[in-house]
């Protein structure tokens, strides 16, 4: 009898088409027919500097003023109320960053004192200080960042990435997202929208809950041992090849046969990833896990680090509570504590493995925050200019890319919208961002929409 | 209000200018328009609108970029584009940061965006932005596209004679048979009865039928048995519930806002009961979308009707809400391209939506046609009971009011006859009103005209602003205090009955501006309200100008002239019955829609539907009852290789189940499924304000046992089983739910306690049937159980041998139930 994979290879790309849309639903028409199953490795456009994303999203805006854009003019301007305040709202005043920065590396990249430990790693961080988004709300400034539209529900970043590039471990989900945030819009953060379900991310814990013991739903079951599960699923293995025999062609259940058989690998892969027990106490320590302030981000880099190793294409870890309206000092200091430390040992860690050369490594929020002082210690909602980093992946390290005005207000050199953003991690993953597209209701859909300029200056 | 009139004057007086001196028509080569389209308009867009263009707040150097002709014209300092001539197009030297010119100022664009200009001019500067083809005049030639397939009126072609006269059962079937024959192929073997059986069962009311059920169709040697059973079927309230939700899917139901600020809906459930009701109650089928479009408006024997319509229009309240938005005309411009693309989408299959920015790309329409639907929807107040901005619960925005029966008191003669007079009188105003307007722009044009200048001409416009809001403060008076008088008089005969989301016509019915590319701060002309032309028919209700216009665009999109409604509905039955539409694109008719694999087919279908006074119910039936419904799934090589897709229906498609299906089948075989209908939702159980914010939603996942249709759709927080199995996404139109294959699923199907659960309790019920004599008895009836036919004997063998190999019998019973449950026969459908 001819198997699936015969008629594939002997009939015209008509059966190719259907087998691939049997697996994985009508919408998966506008992929590439000589791929059955879409999580498969895919080519990119062009050579790619990165194979994967590590995206650390710092859900509230931090404040770029006090962390990664060293605004000397803010300092001297301290207290005066220069012009028009962000967004209109009353007579506000500058205020000066109340920390430090430094010069750091051999770049001399300037970074703050929250960050001494990533500040290390100055030479391998690429600055985006001339960031802007639309809107100046958390949430639509959130889905934005995450989807390239905050007007619509549209498929997340990650979910495009794993539709453009598929994934590497057949054992693991391809794209994670460790500790989403629940608010701000949500499962739509990782979601696939009009793209098929395979590409939308698998959530692992929630905002703000601690990752031990944290998993996937339904990995594990209650009542039967490994060597029992095997058993009864050779039984329905058995009875699943029975109805195929009768059915002659029917790549669907092929499809859930081996939706069988993944399951069961996943159920080992997946609980080995999460726990951390072979680490050493050095890369413990190291990444800040074992109780404190470090621990819950700290295991959410390890985890990273042990999913990318694995080869999963796509990794967001979420931290919230970035919005300082009031209480900068305190806030800001406990929150830069809680991920200083961690993120350093992320980059030292993949850069020991050889990974952070195609790892790209993302850090920011869904905007940054005034340098006019709100509450007399707090600031305000800043979308016309603040800053994110880039790591790794083929960015070139020690580089400050853009610049916003000499207090931080506003985005002046080389802006970089969210669009840019998007156009430019998916550039260096090898995917051209105008040619990334999906058909639906009609017209072919981007997650850069009609906009999006790849930051070139800033690839190594 | 006024303000918005005069921004209107300007810009229409602006685009009139424009048509006069744009002369040069010549058509751009397609390639180069991509060019333009792809490299340059994009960044025309991101970096030199905000100072030049028409939006720009203040135009710089008299220079712009946002129309071919601008471009040519220049600015101050001459033409920004000269076609072909590089060296004299002084935009090119101004992206270089060359000569003294830099543009944009503050930062220099990329060497490679300099070099598409460089060889887009070029390439002769190709540019498709003429004002007559532009967002506001429109090229599209309604009478050729009418042409169109869909847009034609169907009509039967009597089907052609057929060489294998045995076969066919019906009419359906000559057309089937004979497009089969065409191509040489020829129909596999009819289904088994037990295969039928449970086809039967799965399409009409979404459950199993028992063993017992099966074995008596089975042995029911009448030749009307199916008929029998199919009507049995139709009959049940199950009926309304499994077809219900395929409506549903269309509605995009869901009972929440979603987005960024997600609020409960904890009323929607009445919109979901209306639906499983209509559907019970084989309600015609153009009834059900007048009442969802414009119930309210639609006259009503008695309170319960009123009350029934008014719960329909829910239809259009349930949509997705951007709370967030800061800006209340975009709000409610978004709200209405929701509604209005529900409604034209789910109802028609055309993507009206398309055209808010543009001229539709590939259907013939035009972005007038777009603002003619939205002004009747910006004519309606949405009652969702929610409102922009911050929501502490469901309940802080507006509603609509059932009748109490109990409560009201009974409207008089008196009462009713003053209501009607009311009602006239502020028909009679509001025309008025409009007629003041209409009188005031013409004023207003006319002084523009005359053309007074520099400080003469602001102080004229301002007297006449000052004359003309004057001139019609008295009607816009009257026609406020009628509308309060009305509210009041009918706020006495309503407002103390429940809560409904609904909608009503707004107190000021108006047309609405085109929205130049979508941007509601870029005001084009103003459009009457009205449907899309293309399908205009002679007798097409016009839209009063005193009403929002729903009930004529309901009245329009039901009528039997309508060509797309009978047959956009038709499709949708045949893809439930089939797995795939005659048009595969169930929610496209339009240009880059599948055309039909059968169209004489579904005409007919679409002509008897009418005929039938738009009933369901027959329609469903009498597709059943053809032997194409009635065929095996079996396989063909011959036929497998002309036609892979089954487009043409040589066999019945196998058919993964619905979510809803799946999981009401497992309780169903396990005996615990409770058939009652829940009253309202748990989404009630929602507490405390917006979902992932401050809300409690612990209520959404008390285990329940009734059946999936009246699970709490929240969107964002879908219960996981619906999830996993590829239910619709609440927030689009579905016709058409993906059929995925993940891990997960398989994983839920393994380890998650509800189907382990079901397998226990069915366990429990094989263990409890005395009449089984032996493990090999019990192990069949577990398949017939399940799967609805007997264990084959390979199957037999395997499973006496597992449960022998396992110590523990009844986990092992329980274990062989779960296998059941987990194998893929059990989510198809054959």
């Amino acid at each position: 009898m001819l198997t699936r994979r015969d008629l594939l290879q002997t009939t015209s790309c008509g059966f190719g088409m259907l087998a691939f849309a049997g697996l994985f639903g009508k919408s998966a028409l506008a992929a590439p027919a000589e791929s059955e199953n879409p999580l498969s490795p895919k080519q990119p456009h062009f050579a790619p500097k990165a194979k994967r994303v590590i995206f650390m999203f710092m859900q509230g805006g931090p404040s770029h003023v006090d962390t990664f854009d060293y605004k000397p003019a803010l300092e001297r301007d301290d207290g005066k109320a220069p012009g028009q305040t962000v967004g209109g709202r009353g007579n506000r005043k500058l205020m000066r960053s109340p920390w430090k920065f430094t010069p750091a590396g051999t770049s001399g990249l300037p970074i703050s004192e929250l960050f001494p430990n990533v500040a290390e790693h100055a030479d391998d961080l690429c600055l985006l200080n001339s960031m802007v988004t639309d809107l100046p709300n958390h949430p639509q400034a959130s889905v934005q960042l995450h989807t390239g539209s905050f007007q619509f529900v549209r498929p997340s970043m990650g979910a495009w990435v794993l539709y453009g590039l598929g994934t590497e471990n057949q054992e693991l989900p391809g794209f994670i997202t460790i500790n989403p945030v629940t608010r701000v819009g949500g499962a739509v953060n990782f979601g696939s929208s009009f793209l098929p379900a395979p590409f939308q991310g698998t959530a692992i814990g929630g905002e703000g809950q601690r990752l031990a013991g944290a998993s996937i739903p339904n990995l594990a079951n209650r009542n039967l041992t490994k060597d029992q599960q095997r058993k009864q699923l050779d039984l329905l293995q058995a009875i699943n090849r029975e109805r195929l025999a009768k059915d002659k062609v029917n790549s669907e259940l092929e499809g859930v046969i081996e939706s069988y058989e993944l399951a069961f690998r996943m159920q080992s892969a997946v609980p080995k990833i999460m726990d951390t027990s072979d680490e050493s106490p050095s890369t413990l320590e190291a990444y800040g896990v074992g109780g404190g302030p470090t621990d819950n981000f700290g295991r959410q880099c390890l985890l990273a680090r042990r999913f990318a190793e694995a080869g999963v294409r796509f990794i967001e870890l979420g931290m919230g509570g970035w919005d300082q309206h009031g209480q900068l000092r305190n806030a800001l200091t406990r929150n830069c504590t809680a991920i200083d430390k961690p993120i350093a040992a992320l980059l030292n860690d993949l850069k020991l493995r050889g990974m952070l050369k195609d790892t790209l490594v993302v850090w920011g929020g869904e905007f940054g925050r005034t340098p006019h002082a709100q509450n007399e210690d707090g600031r305000d909602h800043n979308a016309t200019g603040y800053s994110m980093w880039m790591a790794g992946g083929g960015v070139k390290g020690g580089l400050r890319y853009g610049a916003t005005d000499e207090h931080g207000i506003r985005a002046e050199e080389k802006k970089m919208h969210v669009h840019d953003l998007h156009a430019t991690v998916l550039h260096l993953l090898g995917l051209d961002h105008t040619r990334l597209t999906y058909r639906y209701s009609g017209r072919d859909f981007r997650l850069t929409d009609v906009h999006g300029n790849v930051a070139t200056e800033i690839i190594a | 209000m006024f303000r918005l009139l005069m921004a209107a004057l300007g810009l229409a007086l602006f685009a009139a200018h424009v048509r006069a001196a744009d002369a040069d028509s010549k058509p751009d080569d397609p390639k180069g328009i991509e060019f333009f389209e792809k490299k340059i308009r994009p960044v025309l867009v991101a970096n030199c609108y905000q100072c030049h263009s028409a939006s720009a707040k203040e135009l710089k150097g008299e220079l712009r970029l946002d129309t071919r002709e601008g471009m040519r014209k220049g600015g101050e300092q001459g033409p920004a584009v000269v076609p072909a001539k590089v060296a004299d197009s002084l935009i090119i030297s101004a992206l270089k940061h060359a000569d003294g010119l830099e543009m944009p100022p503050k930062q220099k664009l990329s060497d490679a965006i300099v070099a598409d200009f460089t060889k887009w001019i070029e390439m002769g500067a190709p540019d498709p932005r003429r004002p007559n083809s532009s967002t506001v005049g429109s090229k599209i030639n309604i009478a050729e596209a009418r042409q169109w397939w869909s847009f034609q009126p169907p009509k039967v072609t009597p089907a052609p004679k057929v060489k294998n006269a045995a076969w066919p059962k019906s009419e359906i079937d000559r057309y089937v048979l004979a497009t089969l024959e065409a191509k040489g192929l020829a129909p596999v073997a009819d289904a088994d009865r037990r295969t039928l059986i449970r086809r039967t069962y799965l399409d009409l009311i979404g459950l199993p039928p028992t063993p017992e059920e099966v074995e008596a169709f089975v042995s029911d040697t009448d030749a009307k048995a199916l008929e029998k059973v199919i009507d049995r079927l139709l009959a049940m309230p199950q009926f309304g519930e499994r077809w219900g939700r395929h409506w549903l899917d269309i509605a995009r139901y869901g009972e929440s806002t979603s987005k960024e600020r997600n609020v409960p809906y904890p009323f929607a459930w009445r919109y979901r009961d209306y639906v499983y009701d209509s559907l019970a109650a084989d309600k015609p089928f153009d009834q059900f979308v007048r009442e969802q479009i414009a119930g309210d408006l639609l006259p009503a024997k008695n309170d319960a009707q009123r009350n029934e319509q008014l719960v329909a229009t829910g239809f259009l309240a349930i949509g997705p809400k951007s709370l967030n938005n800061r800006n209340n005309e975009q709000y409610l411009m978004d709200q209405a391209d929701e509604q209005l693309d529900v409604a034209t989408r789910g109802v028609m299959a055309l993507s009206v939506a398309c055209a808010r920015c543009h001229d539709h790309k590939f259907d013939p329409i035009p972005t007038t046609d777009y603002y003619a639907l939205v002004g009747i929807f910006r004519s309606t107040d949405t009652l969702s009971g929610v409102k922009r901005g911050n929501n502490k619960t469901g309940y802080s925005g507006d509603y609509g009011y059932m009748i109490d029966a109990g409560k009201k008191h009974e409207t008089g003669t008196e009462e009713r006859r003053k209501l009607a007079e009311l009602k006239r009188e502020l028909e009679k105003a509001q025309e008025d009103l409009q007629q003041a307007r209409q009188q005031a722009r013409q004023k207003l044009a006319a002084a523009e005209a005359n053309g007074a200048k520099g400080k003469n001409k602001a102080k004229n416009k301002a007297k006449a602003n000052q004359k003309l809001a004057a001139a019609f403060r008295q009607e816009q008076q009257r026609v406020d205090e009628l509308t309060a008088q009305i509210a009041a008089l009918e706020g006495g005969s309503s407002g103390s009955g429940p809560p409904v989301m609904a909608v009503r016509d707004s107190a000021r019915p108006a047309n609405v501006q085109v929205n130049i590319r979508g941007e509601v701060n870029d005001l084009g002309p103003e459009v009457p309200r009205g449907y899309v032309r293309v399908l205009t028919y002679p007798q097409s209700p016009d839209v009063v100008p005193a009403q929002s216009g729903r009930l004529q665009l309901a009245m329009w999109m039901t009528s039997k002239h309508n060509p797309l409604t009978a047959r956009v509905m038709a499709n949708r039955v045949w893809f439930h019955l089939f797995g795939r539409g005659i048009v595969e694109t169930v929610d496209n008719f339009g240009a880059l829609g599948e055309r039909p694999a059968n169209p004489e087919l579904l005409d007919y279908l679409a002509v008897r539907f009418v005929a039938h006074d738009w009933s369901v119910k027959k329609l469903i039936r009498e597709v059943m009852l053809s032997r194409a419904y009635q065929l095996s799934s079996d396989h063909s090589d011959a036929n497998y290789a002309a036609d892979p897709d089954n487009k043409l229906v040589w066999r019945m498609n196998r058919r993964r189940l619905e979510a809803e299906v799946i999981r009401d089948s497992l309780l169903a075989v396990s005996g615990q499924l409770d058939l009652a209908r829940p009253a309202g939702s748990l989404t009630q159980t929602i507490t405390g304000g917006e979902i992932g914010r401050q809300a409690r939603t612990a209520g959404l996942q008390e285990p329940v046992k009734f059946r999936s249709a009246y699970l709490p759709m929240v969107r964002g927080l879908v219960p996981e089983f619906l999830n996993l199995f590829d239910v619709a996404d609440a927030e689009l139109v579905v016709g058409q739910r993906d059929v995925t294959t993940v891990a997960p699923q398989a994983l839920y199907m393994m380890n998650n306690p509800l189907v382990g659960e079901q397998a226990k309790a069915t366990a429990e019920r094989l263990a409890g049937k005395s009449d089984l004599a032996d493990n090999a008895a019990r192990v069949d009836y577990a398949f017939r159980l399940v799967l609805g036919r007997p264990a084959s004997s390979d199957e037999q063998a395997a499973t006496l041998a597992y449960l022998q190999s396992c110590e523990d019998a009844p986990a092992a019973w329980m274990n062989v139930c779960q296998t059941l449950f987990a194998s893929a026969e059990f989510r198809y459908s054959y």
